[in-house]
């Protein structure tokens, strides 16, 4: 008999990132996938996360190198640019077609 | 649909969000009161001088628009830098924005002077549904569709006025004056839907 622990260990979905794999980051990271760059206020707006709950993601997302966050003042107003580092825009890809292939793989 | 259209669909979602504030309808809405006005001061300061004086109001307009943006506009909805595809589409955006008053202007001027019948403003008409069905495929907003469509009739439409109801001026100003203020007022509607939608953040917030 198998348990779970070892059905999890099998499951191709532990080839998943898991730091991208969490909802929240996961619309994070698409969203500076398609763009430049992004400023917290936008960011904070699109996701509808409330203030600390973004800034506990993206620290997660700092911290595995995904991201970069520039902080700086717009006149007397903190300003955050978030940008998608190399190795975040290359995570996100290899997360994304890895996930595509999860999903081709099923059975109709 | 497969994930690049998503993405695309995305990006092209986040690039709306930031022309929803409505300060592109309020710059057409300004640049359309050249019709209203213009025709109005012709006798007075001649038709070059009645134009001419537009210039340096847009120019004021545009530039204090353009400020309160930045002051009150952007730090509720955020900044947003985009990749360089769509920075090359809105610097063509811009030059096209560029030829498009200056041909419109002229044969603005042209016509009102020079016609005096309904196929004469019909260059001007045509030159209206091109810019604003361009205009409205390059920025992705179906808004603007519906404002060429309407632009386009306003000559038309002022002719009629003119011929059959004795309107001044060709029924310019009349037809211009509605729209302008119309899109004038779309775009004020837009901006503080956007006032009401994105609060001030406080210092205390943005820091982390």
């Amino acid at each position: 008999m198998v348990n779970s622990k070892d059905d999890m260990k099998n499951s191709p979905l532990t080839d998943l990132d898991q730091i991208i794999h969490a909802p929240a980051r996961l619309r994070i990271l698409m969203m500076l996938y398609v763009v430049e760059s992004l400023d917290y206020v936008f960011l904070k707006n699109q996701t509808n996360m409330s203030w600390g709950n973004l800034a506990t993601h993206l620290n997660k997302l700092e911290d595995a190198g995904y991201i970069t966050v520039k902080k700086g003042y717009q006149g007397k107003k903190p300003q955050s640019k978030i940008q998608l580092t190399p190795q975040g825009r290359n995570a996100f890809r290899d997360y994304k077609n890895t996930l595509q292939q999860i999903l081709d793989d099923l059975p109709d | 649909m497969d994930s690049q259209t998503n993405l695309k669909k995305l990006e092209r979602n986040l690039f709306r969000e930031t022309i929803r504030d409505g300060s592109l309808d309020m710059q057409i809405g300004f640049i359309l009161l050249i019709f209203v006005i213009a025709p109005l001061l012709s006798s007075s300061l001649g038709d070059f001088w009645s134009s001419a004086i537009f210039l340096p109001i847009w120019i004021a307009f545009f530039m204090g628009l353009r400020a309160f943006k930045k002051a009150y506009i952007q730090p509720r909805i955020g900044q947003i830098e985009f990749s360089p595809h769509r920075k090359k589409r809105l610097k063509n955006i811009n030059l096209a924005i560029l030829v498009f008053n200056l041909v419109a202007l002229g044969l603005g001027l042209l016509a009102f002077f020079n016609f005096q019948e309904f196929k004469g403003w019909l260059p001007l008409s045509i030159l209206f549904l091109i810019g604003f069905s361009l205009a409205g495929y390059l920025v992705e907003s179906p808004r603007l569709y519906l404002y060429g469509v309407l632009t386009a009739l306003a000559p038309l439409a002022g002719e009629y006025l003119y011929q059959y109801q004795g309107f001044s001026h060709h029924g310019i100003p009349f037809t211009f004056g509605i729209l302008a203020g119309g899109y004038f007022l779309t775009g004020l509607i837009l901006m503080i839907n956007v006032f009401r939608r994105y609060p001030l953040p406080s210092n205390e917030d943005l820091e982390w």
